[in-house]
Order: structure tokens, then sequence, then C-alpha cells
């Protein structure tokens, strides 16, 4: 196995090779190169396949934390006295 | 809410909470998230004859408040011009020897087109997300929930695009390892 993963280093397919390229990929469209590399990687895989997915998820969530709609949760939001100082400092200027 | 008119006597009550929930998690200081919306409501009082009613008053809202957003962070110098290390010194310590893990990534038993409805795990990112350095986070912010090109990104940091991946490689893997930490270990 050592010997194996040794070759995978010098073929520049070793798992730290792959995991940026991985998420390169989710950013632009790479070279046909890298993309074989990352496919043939994961084929044999099983580490960088979970890898893969969790760098969904996270693309995934971030995503739907950024949207303007997302559900309150407790202390995001405006405290009341701020919202009246905000209020006044509105009706001054309008 | 559909608007299509302002009335700005109910803009703190419709959009004051969303808007600032949105300012917080980009600028992370309350006392600021706090100024920007105020001022953003002021810059909208003040251009009301701008708005042509093309979009909804919380499109027309939210459009002022990503510009009063992005000069907050402009008007912050430190953020810029930081140049990165060279590609080799990324995380070598997360591999051994080989080029192979050292912990393997876990399968996180989630789909990862379902993964964004689970708002415990959202939750958890947003306090990971804390954990990132300021210049880290704000690119991984305006990349991944702002949805910004990456030329834009590098023009605003004066980067080239290959510091740009690493930088979101490195975000995206101390997001990964802080989750499963934090979240997969409170899961079991």
């Amino acid at each position: 196995m050592q010997k194996i993963r040794g070759i995978l280093k010098q073929l520049k397919v070793s798992c730290e090779d792959i995991s940026p390229l991985i998420s390169e990929s989710m950013d632009h469209r790479v070279a046909l190169e890298k993309r074989l590399r990352i496919k043939f990687h994961l084929l044999i895989c099983g580490a960088c396949q979970c890898y893969k997915t969790q760098m969904d998820i996270i693309k995934n969530l971030a995503k739907k934390i950024g949207s303007e709609d997302i559900e309150l949760k407790k202390g995001s939001a405006l405290r009341p006295e701020t919202k009246e100082k905000i209020k006044q400092s509105l009706k001054s200027i309008s | 809410m559909n608007e299509r008119h302002l009335d700005s006597s109910q803009w703190v009550d419709r959009y004051g909470d969303i808007m600032y929930r949105f300012t917080l998690l980009r600028v992370k200081n309350a006392d600021s998230a706090e100024e920007i919306v105020q001022n953003t409501f002021i810059a909208a009082i003040q251009s009301q004859d701008k708005f042509a009613g093309r979009s909804t008053e919380k499109s027309w809202l939210f459009g002022i408040l990503k510009h009063k957003i992005m000069d907050h962070f402009r008007s912050q110098k430190r953020l810029q011009n930081f140049n990165l290390p060279e590609e080799s010194e990324s995380n070598s310590e997360e591999y051994d020897d080989s080029g192979h893990w050292k912990i393997f990534p876990k399968d996180w038993g989630l789909d990862p087109e379902k993964a964004a409805e689970n708002t415990e795990l959202a939750q958890k990112l947003e306090e990971c997300m804390n954990g990132l350095s300021d210049k880290f986070r704000r690119i991984f912010i305006m990349k991944e929930l702002d949805g910004i090109d990456s030329e834009e990104i590098c023009n605003e940091f004066d980067i080239k695009p290959t510091n740009l991946w690493v930088i979101l490689h490195r975000t995206r893997s101390q997001l990964k390892v802080c989750l499963e930490a934090h979240w997969l270990g409170d899961m079991k």
C-alpha cells in the first residue's frame, strides 16, 4: 500500500495533490488534465470522495446562510432601542 | 412582501432585523452592523426619487445595504494588499509523507443537495466562520455567500487567481475541520 501511495505521489495524484484541485474545480472550469487527475483519483479514493462531498455541503450551506431571507436566529435582531433611534433619525430627515 | 412603492415609515419594522442579521454575519461587529443599517436607511431616504419601481422595496434596500457593507470593508485598509505564502506551504500538516490524509475525511451522512436545509449545521458553519482570519473570512463570504465573481474578488484584494484558489481551499479545509470537531462531535 505504501508503495502504491509513493507512486501516486510521484504521479501528482496523491490526496495532497488532489484536494486543492477538488476545491479549485468548484471555483472555475479547470483544465482537462486536472479534471482527469481528479476523476482518476476519486475512483480509487474513498477519503477524497468524502472530502468532495464535504466541500459541496459547505458550498451549499454557505449559499444558504448568505441569503437575504434566512430565518433569524437568537441575538441577531436589532435591539428595540436601536430601532427607535433609527426611526427618529429617519423622521428627522424625511 | 413585494411592494413596488416605498413606504419609509415601515422600513425599520419590516426590514430592520433581516438587514441587521445580513450585515452582522458579514461585518461581525454589532456596533458596525447597526451603524451600517442606519446609514443604509438614511441613504435610501435621500435617494427615494431614484427608486423606479423596477425592483421591490426590499431588494432595492438590500442593494444599497450591500454597497454600504462593501464601503465598510474598503475603509478598513488593513485588509488590503496582503500577500500569501507560496503554495508549497499549504496545509501540509494534514498529509503524511506519501501525500495521504493523516486523518481521513469522514462521511457526514448528508446529501449535499439537502444539506442546506440543515439549520443546525448552518448555524455551526456560521460559528466556524468566526474562527477564520478576517481576510479569509471576507474572501469566503464574497465568493460563497454573496456569489461575487472570482475576477472581481481578485481585483478587490489585488491578488492573482492562483492565490484565490489557495485561499479558498485553505478556508474550506479549515471549515471542514471545525465542522467535524463541533458538529459531528455533538451528534455522537
